[in-house]
């Protein structure tokens, strides 16, 4: 759907069906460079298992208009903002990698109207080597290229897709190429307030990560577990879960929602 | 619509060709990809079948519409040719056939080359008529000609890389740069060329469809098709393509671009044409296949190497009236040709035999090493004569009209040892001098 936030018109995907602010709703928050399409395959299913599904496009990512946001912190006010305007009250959030800094900024924002928040292939802190932000500035297909390169897993570097006949690869340096890189990085290096917040969450949390991450290595995620105080569930895959393992990612938020 | 690089994979090309798509599978460790030779495939439960058919996760439900082994064949071509993601079909021309019918509906056009394939001029002329998709043919290299067929229902222009027969070679981007302007996409058949000598995508186009029954399956043994998507194309921004960018009803109103944007048709294909038109590969021919690809960089090496070498003996032989390759300065598009084909443009060629259609036949049945018959693209040199067979309904003006003369010999160079080819020819070149001198006495 497609709604306005700030003047600027928005895209938010909804897995396929009709938003209706009256079901309990899941947030997606997308990660560096990326889009919704990121979560092509949770969304579905949440909106079709009676959840309601806002997947947005940051400001100038994909198929929404505007400039990018230059810090976590405005894309954390930017996403309440969007939350009003689609009339969303009590919500769960699912972010992934930068995603879920913006999850976490916008917790202390939400309260009590949090549900449960989900981190998938991230940590507290995302600090970026100045090298690859300087490089996303001068080059940014070049930066992308690095992303890619470290961002998917083994499997995936061998053409391996969860689903037939795509290339999670190519699909993911499409969508780069068109959406801004230096200044998510930037946000992400310069995000610091993670291991505040993450002590002050008070809902239902689930920690997902990533075997070979080496973006968010998985160390880190378990440092992020422990201050969220909960367990995290390990999957065999590279920094991008949501693509490269649909069906696990999916598997280990079904069972979270189903205890909630 | 950058012509910057497409890529899938950092493999190098010949690691992709080799490795691609498929890792031993955990059970048994099987180095070689396997077949799967199953209609079917039994779900977790109810809840999980449901999750399949309604696009919720990726995954086998039937075979006609995914197969595991055909589903490793899909993602190394993607992978070639740097696309976002492949379908694979039962022939070259379902992939044609699959690709305009996904782009287009009743009372929409295409502007194709005039140069092409005898069985997809058909197929656009006569058979796309009938449901009201109309063509119009054009000198493909005049970016003129290309822009002034472009009407407001035109859905994509459509060329082949390599024409069959003539080896022109297509301008693509010239041709690509025409299309955008127009906010249309370019679909380009690259059979003759191969992802080897040739990726389409890096110079403008935006959807690549291959016969995978010929260089790439290379050894004349299984008949395949497949559709690359280059997921550069706007499809939104054009504004042209409803069937990617509105709602489809019989997937719960799914929007393709929305969901799946960079792989939006390879979506959409899967969802409707394989599941509608069922022109589906098998397995076991996606084996086949695979063996093929897996050496296809060290054989369009040899390939265009014997076309080569070939060429230039052919050149010196009296009794040849004429020679075509569009490696050869005497090619129209021989300029275009050394642009986009670094490596060599394919090891197809064309030639006169002195004489006319008389001696273009004794030629032919004098041959023992290469084979007469209709196919290209077989590791074995391959021969065919127009006049005699595939055209053998046309006087000698209709053929010259046509573009092919009644003396043309139309050659699919193999990777036989160059003076064995040599020597054949020689052979046929002999008779095809004796068939003159009969003509000539009496
Ligand atoms: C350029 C070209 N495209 C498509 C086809 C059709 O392929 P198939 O025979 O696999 O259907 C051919 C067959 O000769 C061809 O030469």
């Amino acid at each position: 759907m497609r709604i306005t936030v700030n003047q600027q018109n928005v895209f938010v995907a909804t897995g396929g069906k009709e938003f209706n602010p009256e079901l309990p709703c899941v947030v997606f928050l997308h990660g560096s460079g990326l889009d919704h399409r990121c979560w092509a395959l949770q969304a579905r299913w949440f909106a079709f298992h009676g959840y309601s599904v806002f997947a947005p496009d940051f400001p100038g990512h994909s198929l929404s208009a505007g400039e990018p946001l230059t810090s976590i912190e405005a894309m954390a006010d930017w996403l309440i903002d969007a939350l009003e305007t689609a009339g969303v009250e009590q919500l769960h959030l699912v972010g992934h990698s930068q995603g879920f800094l913006v999850a976490l900024e916008a917790a202390s924002r939400l309260k009590s109207r949090l549900l449960s928040l989900t981190a998938i292939g991230t940590a507290a802190a995302i600090p970026v080597n100045p090298a690859l932000i300087e490089t996303a500035r001068e080059a940014p297909m070049k930066a992308a290229d690095m992303m890619l390169q470290w961002g998917f897993g083994q499997a995936t570097q061998m053409g391996y897709s969860a689903v037939p006949g795509v290339q999670p690869i190519a699909v993911g340096r499409q969508i780069m190429a068109a959406n801004p890189l230096a200044e998510d990085l930037q946000a992400c290096n310069d995000y610091t307030q993670g291991t505040v917040r993450a002590a002050d969450i008070m809902c239902p949390t689930q920690v997902i990560l990533a075997g070979q991450d080496r973006m968010t290595p998985y160390k880190t995620g378990l440092e992020l577990a422990k201050l969220l105080n909960t367990e995290a569930i390990r999957i065999e895959s590279g920094h991008m879960l949501p693509i490269e393992a649909p069906k696990a990612c999916l598997n280990a938020m079904k069972q979270f929602f189903t205890r909630l | 619509m950058s012509k910057q690089n497409n890529r899938s994979s950092y493999l190098g090309a010949d690691t992709i060709a080799l490795h691609a798509g498929y890792q031993p599978e955990p059970e048994h460790g099987s180095r070689a990809v396997p077949i799967y030779q199953t209609t079917s495939y039994v779900f977790e439960s109810v809840d999980a079948a449901s999750a399949l058919f309604n696009v919720e996760q990726g995954g086998h439900i039937y075979s006609r519409i995914t197969n595991p082994t055909v589903a490793v064949l899909e993602q190394r071509v993607a992978a070639l040719e740097g696309g976002t993601g492949a379908v694979c079909t039962a022939s070259g021309m379902s992939a044609l056939f699959v690709t305009f019918v996904s782009l287009c509906s009743a009372g929409d056009h295409i502007v194709s080359a005039g140069q092409i394939y005898g069985s997809t001029v058909t197929l656009l002329k006569h058979t796309l008529k009938r449901f009201n998709i109309d063509v119009s043919f054009v000198d493909i290299n005049d970016s003129q000609a290309v822009a002034g067929a472009i009407q407001s229902n035109t859905k994509l222009v459509f060329c082949e890389s390599i024409g069959n027969p003539g080896l022109e070679v297509s301008d693509l981007p010239a041709i690509s740069d025409a299309a955008h302007q127009h906010g249309i996409p370019l679909v380009v058949d690259a059979t003759f060329a191969t992802p080897s000598l040739c990726r389409p995508l890096e110079h403008g186009a935006d959807v690549v469809v291959h016969s995978l029954t010929k260089w790439i399956g290379g050894h004349g043994t299984a008949i395949g098709g497949a559709i690359v998507d280059g997921g550069k194309f706007d499809w939104a921004a054009s504004g042209r393509f409803p069937t990617l960018t509105e709602p489809y009803e019989p997937f719960h109103g799914i929007n393709f671009w929305e969901e799946f944007g960079p792989a939006a048709l390879t979506m959409r294909i899967r969802a409707e044409a394989m599941r509608d038109f069922g022109a589906a590969m098998s397995p076991h021919n996606a084996f086949l296949l695979l063996q093929g690809i897996e050496t296809l960089n060290l054989r369009m090496k040899q390939h265009v190497e014997n076309a080569r070498q070939l060429t230039e003996w052919l050149q010196q032989q009296e009794n040849v009236a004429w020679v075509n390759h569009p490696d050869l300065e005497s090619n129209p598009t021989h300029d275009v040709a050394s642009k986009l084909f670094p490596n060599g443009a394919g090891s197809m060629l064309c030639f006169g035999v002195k004489g006319g259609r008389a001696c273009g036949a004794a030629f032919i049945d004098a041959l023992q090493l290469s084979s007469n018959l209709a196919n290209v693209g077989d590791a074995r040199t391959l021969v065919l004569h127009p006049a005699s067979t595939t055209h053998s309904r046309l006087d000698d003006e209709a053929m010259i009209k046509a573009g092919i003369g009644p003396d043309m010999i139309r050659v699919s160079v193999g990777i036989e040892s160059i003076r064995d080819i040599c020597a054949d020819f020689t052979q046929g070149l002999k008779a095809a001098s004796k068939a003159l001198q009969k003509q000539q006495e009496a």
